[in-house]
């Protein structure tokens, strides 16, 4: 414990021990005193539109059916049977009025109701025995959602979801909230790759230091004009409770002409501008800061990009993707990514947009490919016992008495929550570690 | 390209069948240049009108009548995209395959059938089995891809090439750090 305690005071001074990349005795304390408490993010409703849909996610090892039962209500049940632990759905996806374990028979509503239980009269002496009434898989300790975002709480005494979030919320709408008919989820595309968790976490939440160089191929070939080392400096990252992320800075012009310059049509834009607030609008029209990646803590990440999808004309278009850095252990992640777009948005933009992820992200995404390939090495090399004799520098941004390289944005040059500020830094990254940090040390 | 599988006659054509031989020569000089990441070379092997696409299977009970995500795919992608990721790789700067994986494309179970002609041209319809072999560096360990696939050939003037492809993923969840190759 006194070794952790180490770890956890150089991570509050942003030194990071090496080998928290890759530490099985670290990750059984991650699963007991961060995943077994914090909100986890599990499905958007918009996957199980139609009553009996349902979709099969775990939270770590726990697997949960998230269904929309045949009222309408959408649920989180424990998928293994009362009576010997079977999983009772075994597909990943589906519509389902009932759900029969394949051991013995017995059959659940889909709102998780025990309705079928074989021979109950023989085996039981009926509901003297074994009464069914009130018996249902055993539901999530705790589920909720914002926008249509899904997460479970494996806690029962957790803080709500909405103060979980807290600020981030504000940023959250900007990827969730671009009509009144909400979001639209496809996938997720699921791979395996061999890196801890928290690289993808920390990278997604704030590291606009490694655009222009991780990602120069893409500048090379013309698909993404953005990420050159100008702009990625211009940009402000933020940071706000829970989550943070970067942007980048908007030539000048009104709302309408920057969302127009990123490539959302002028019927998006109306839209927009009904359902964000004055003040979020802000931070685009007025201070021209545009979202670009970022993390709600703990494995949730965000992205929102405008590449050229055609070969055409010069022509540009956003897409949003939503991914869960689903650990497996300490050296392997499942990545669960999601192509996100307004359910409102026209046909053809919805084409297009679904064209520029394919492109950049996921698991054939031209950015996505170079960076894995570092956290691969990193996760590797954070397993030897040379990594327990290595602090990496991750102070980006603060001098050594710890004032700022730059000073923060001050609130009329940026108008969301939270600290943000321009110039490459690694706040962000820092203060995920420090939630983390914050998680461990509270005893289960 | 429409995905060609709904369209599939039996029984398939006789191993001796010229087109099949033609057919079959045509993907296994294709596994070379995929193997070699000789892509300039392989690119010119498709169609300006390719359709390639990687459907991502999901698990589903019998008779759910679907094992694919609806509306999402690994690869879904035209002449522009596919030429994109080539010219990425020529870039200095694409550092998932820099160092080069080993590969190595296998391709079996090659079955041909007749198709008939479309807008007046000779086509084929052939169906593979494909395990890919991608070995990266000196310490992790190897990964594979198993699919099959379903291919559209299209005669051009003196030779066949590729106008669709659909590949169908043996895995919901890859086993693969990326799909930084083609399949």
């Amino acid at each position: 414990m006194t070794e952790q305690r180490d770890v956890f005071e150089n991570i509050r001074r942003g030194m990071i021990p090496a080998h928290i990349y890759n530490d099985d005795e670290l990750f059984a304390c991650e699963k007991q005193r961060l995943f077994s408490r914090a909100w986890i993010f599990v499905a958007h409703e918009s996957e199980i539109p139609q009553d009996g849909d349902y979709v099969v996610r775990r939270v770590l090892d726990d697997s949960f059916i998230i269904t929309r039962d045949s009222e309408g209500d959408v649920r989180a049940l424990f998928n293994m049977c009362l009576h010997r632990g079977m999983q009772v759905c075994r597909a990943e996806m589906g519509n389902a009025s009932n759900f029969r374990c394949p051991y013995h028979g017995w059959s659940y509503r889909n709102d998780g109701r025990l309705t079928g239980l074989p021979f109950h009269r023989d085996a039981y002496g009926s509901d003297e025995g074994f009464p069914k009434a009130g018996q249902t898989l055993l539901p999530a300790p705790n589920f909720a959602s914002y926008n249509g975002l899904l997460f479970i709480n494996l806690d029962p005494a957790a803080e709500p979801l909405e103060d979980f979030l807290g600020d981030f919320r504000f940023y959250l709408d900007f990827y969730t909230k671009q009509s009144t008919d909400g979001l639209e989820l496809r996938g997720p595309q699921r791979w395996r790759i061999k890196a801890n968790w928290k690289i993808g976490a920390e990278n997604f939440a704030g590291d606009m230091y490694h655009t222009p160089h991780t990602h120069s191929s893409i500048v090379d070939i013309g698909l993404f004009r953005e990420p050159t080392a100008q702009k990625r400096k211009d940009g402000a990252t933020y940071w706000a409770h829970r989550g943070g992320g970067t942007t980048y800075k908007l030539p000048p012009g009104s709302f309408e002409e920057r969302m127009r310059y990123v490539g959302y049509p002028d019927q998006m834009i109306g839209r927009i501008k009904t359902v964000w607030s004055p003040q979020q609008q802000r931070v685009v029209g007025e201070d021209g800061f545009m979202i670009s990646a970022a993390t709600c803590f703990p494995n949730l990440s965000f992205v929102h990009n405008w590449p050229r999808v055609h070969d055409r004309d010069d022509e540009v278009l956003p897409f949003i993707s939503i991914r869960l850095w689903q650990p497996i252990s300490a050296n392997e992640t499942e990545v669960c990514s999601w192509f996100a777009v307004d359910a409102a948005a026209p046909t053809q933009y919805k084409k297009d947009s679904y064209k520029a992820y394919l492109m950049c992200f996921g698991s054939t995404g031209m950015f996505e490919q170079d960076d894995v390939e570092n956290w691969v090495s990193l996760t590797t090399t954070a397993g030897g016992s040379m990594a327990r004799r290595l602090l990496l520098n991750s102070r980006m941004g603060l001098l050594s008495d710890d004032r700022p390289v730059i000073e923060a944005l001050p609130a009329d040059s940026f108008h969301g929550p939270g600290r943000a500020q321009v110039g490459y830094n690694e706040y962000n990254q820092r203060e995920l570690l420090k939630l983390w940090a914050e998680h461990l040390e509270l005893p289960a | 390209m429409s995905a060609p599988s709904a369209r599939k006659p039996l029984p398939s054509l006789p191993f001796n069948d010229a087109r099949h031989l033609q057919a079959h020569q045509f993907l296994v000089d294709e596994a070379y240049l995929l193997d070699a990441q000789q892509y300039e070379k392989w690119l010119d092997t498709l169609t300006d009108d390719i359709r390639y696409v990687m459907p991502v299977r999901v698990t589903t009970a019998r008779g759910a009548a679907f094992d694919t995500s609806p509306g999402m795919a690994h690869f879904d992608e035209d002449k522009y995209s596919l030429s994109q990721r080539v010219a990425r790789f020529a870039t200095e700067h694409a550092w998932t395959e820099d160092p080069p994986s080993r590969l190595r494309h296998f391709i079996t179970n090659v079955r041909t059938f007749e198709c008939d002609p479309i807008e007046g041209v000779a086509h084929l319809l052939v169906e593979s089995a494909e395990l890919l072999f991608r070995s990266r560096g000196d310490v992790n360990e190897s990964a594979l891809v198993s699919c099959g696939r379903e291919d559209l050939l299209r005669w051009c003037d003196d030779r066949y090439k590729l106008a669709g492809r659909k590949i169908i993923a043996d895995e919901s969840v890859l086993r693969m750090q990326n799909l930084a190759v083609f399949l």
